[in-house]
């Protein structure tokens, strides 16, 4: 591999809560090249979440690194968008206003930027919304702006935190088809975390399957198949040999993890 | 407001109109309950001899000095407070214990330390509705959605324009809501400011056609207030539907 678009090194992450330490992460090394999909699949707090933050800058490390074209990451904004759960469009803005965010806090040109949002607002499937507020959309439209605004803020990196997770079965299908587009299309690198493994495998070049916490990578597995793809790819039997594969890797890993929130759960209602 | 709303509205005018003139009737009692007719003649009296508008730029000067001081000083309070939480801690019980206080009782004091002009009624109105625009517009501030502050630091927002461009008009609505509620409480400062002591108003327009068993004046006033509170609320409601109309889409009107 060329060097590597985004990478972490010895990447760790513990959290202090009620004077007791927490670690979320453990020593991740991960490389990904420019132009990649790539997804991470974990048991529920497995700390997927807090390793995007970390990639982002809106935390930091307890130690190692993160670093996008070799440069360690400090702070968020410029090469790296992040694309959250929920839209979190201000709901005081209109579609376009929302979309061109990015580059008006990072101050550059605003003739520019709305020209650049109207285009990916187009891309995104909402051509004439652009006067729209966020309450007089549907969560899936939502969704494409938030798409949209990540890709105006001009970063070469999308990071994707469970964008779908909120959407109906149909919506999710038509949105990933969508995304597949949109990143062919842009070449933009994308680092996507969802806990739907077909969700994964069918976005994919790459899957990395996290351990429960203290995340570590516990597998990566490539996803070999040819692009472009579409939903009828779902139904084939090699990628159900991904889906199982994958699913066999968290297995154990989800079982531990309901286990343990059960556990956890219960000792603070003791408390 | 649609025509449903306007056609509710006399209708249930019409009905409490009827309802007034039968019981007034009825008692036949003027030093109670006079006639509309009589209110409405005692109107036109008021207005001719020039009286009723004296009282009302008196009460307005009165209304629009308090409510105005309460408003500047109410918001920027609330955003020093919500910017520093050293003072927000000492400030608050404070805060809070005079919000639950009807400083309203303060009135004859205020006679005292600042006279019967405009002076002590504008301390007072200030007083009685300073605290709920306060309230409301820490809690503005310092409830917004954390995903929303997320968003724009991870698009790199500086503090500031964290400040300016998320956290207040993200605290508008609330602050309007403030207004809402102080603005109530503003006309009961003016009237009872006046009642208090004072050389016109039309608190004091109250208190003079007590004194000379005028009840057509005396309700002449009271409706004049009824009519400004009921339009600065539904002014200040509409204000705050077009300001936030996300936070109206959900809600049923029946
Ligand atoms: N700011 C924080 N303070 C304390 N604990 C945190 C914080 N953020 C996340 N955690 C903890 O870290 C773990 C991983 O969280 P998260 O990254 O959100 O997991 P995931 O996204 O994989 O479900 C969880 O146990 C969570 O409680
Ligand atoms: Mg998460």
């Amino acid at each position: 591999m060329s060097a590597p678009k985004l990478s972490t090194r010895d990447l760790c992450k513990s959290f202090e809560k009620d004077g007791a330490s927490i670690e979320v992460l453990r020593g991740l090394n991960i490389d990904i090249a420019r132009g990649e999909f790539v997804s991470i699949v974990g048991a529920s707090g497995c700390g997927k979440t807090t390793f995007l933050r970390l990639v982002n800058g809106l935390i930091r490390p307890s130690s190692g690194s993160a670093f996008i074209d070799g440069r360690a990451v400090t702070t968020p904004g410029g090469e790296i968008a992040f694309v959250f759960q929920q839209d979190g469009l201000l709901p005081w803005r209109t579609v376009l206003d929302n979309t061109i965010i990015g580059p008006e806090l990072q101050g550059k040109n605003m003739g520019k930027a709305r020209d650049l949002a109207s285009s990916y607002l187009a891309l995104v499937g909402l051509r004439g919304f652009e006067k729209h507020y966020p309450h007089e959309l549907s969560g899936g439209m939502r969704q494409r702006v938030n798409m949209a605004r990540a890709l105006t803020a001009g970063a070469d990196v999308l990071l994707m935190d469970e964008p779908f997770a909120a959407l109906d079965a149909q919506t999710r299908e038509i949105m990933q088809t969508e995304l597949t587009r949109i990143w062919s299309e842009t070449g933009k690198t994308v680092l996507f975390v969802t806990h739907q493994i077909d969700e994964a495998v069918f976005l994919s070049d790459r899957v990395l399957v996290f351990t429960v916490r203290p995340g570590r990578l516990k597998e990566e597995v490539a996803i070999d198949l040819p692009r472009p793809r579409d939903l009828a790819l779902k139904r084939r039997p090699e990628f159900g040999a991904h889906v199982d594969r994958i699913w066999r890797l968290i297995e154990e890993e989800v079982r531990d993890s309901i286990r343990r929130e059960t556990e956890e759960a219960l000792a603070a209602a003791q408390r | 407001m649609g025509s449903l709303g306007i056609r509710r509205w006399s209708l249930s005018f019409g009905v409490a109109a009827i309802l007034w003139e039968a019981v007034a009737l009825w008692l036949d009692n003027k030093l109670f309950l006079v006639r509309l007719g009589a209110i409405g003649q005692r109107f036109v009296e008021l207005i001719q001899s020039g009286e009723l508008m004296a009282d009302m730029r008196v009460s307005f000067i009165e209304f629009a000095g308090g409510f105005g001081l309460a408003i500047l000083v109410g918001i920027s309070a609330g955003v020093v407070m919500a910017a520093f939480k050293g003072l927000r801690d000492l400030v608050d019980p404070w805060v809070s214990m005079l919000y639950a206080t009807p400083t309203i009782a303060l009135g004859p004091l205020f006679m005292l330390a600042f006279g019967i002009g405009y002076a002590s009624k504008i301390a007072l109105v200030f007083l009685t509705c300073v605290f709920p625009i306060l309230i409301n517009t820490l809690a503005g501030l310092k409830t917004t959605d954390r995903t929303l502050l997320e968003v724009v630091r991870s698009y790199g927002a500086t503090p500031r324009q964290i400040y300016f461009k998320v956290r207040i008009p993200a605290a508008l609505p609330f602050i309007i809501a403030g207004l809402r509620v102080s603005v109530a409480r503003a006309l009961v400062g003016v009237v009872v400011a006046e009642l208090f002591g004072a050389r016109a108003g039309l608190g004091f327009l109250i208190f003079r056609s007590a004194q000379s068993f005028d009840t057509a004046g005396l309700f002449v006033a009271v409706f004049i207030l009824a009519v400004c509170g009921v339009a600065c609320v539904e002014f200040l409601k509409w204000i705050e539907i077009r300001l936030a109309p996300w936070r109206f889409n959900n809600m049923d009107e029946e």
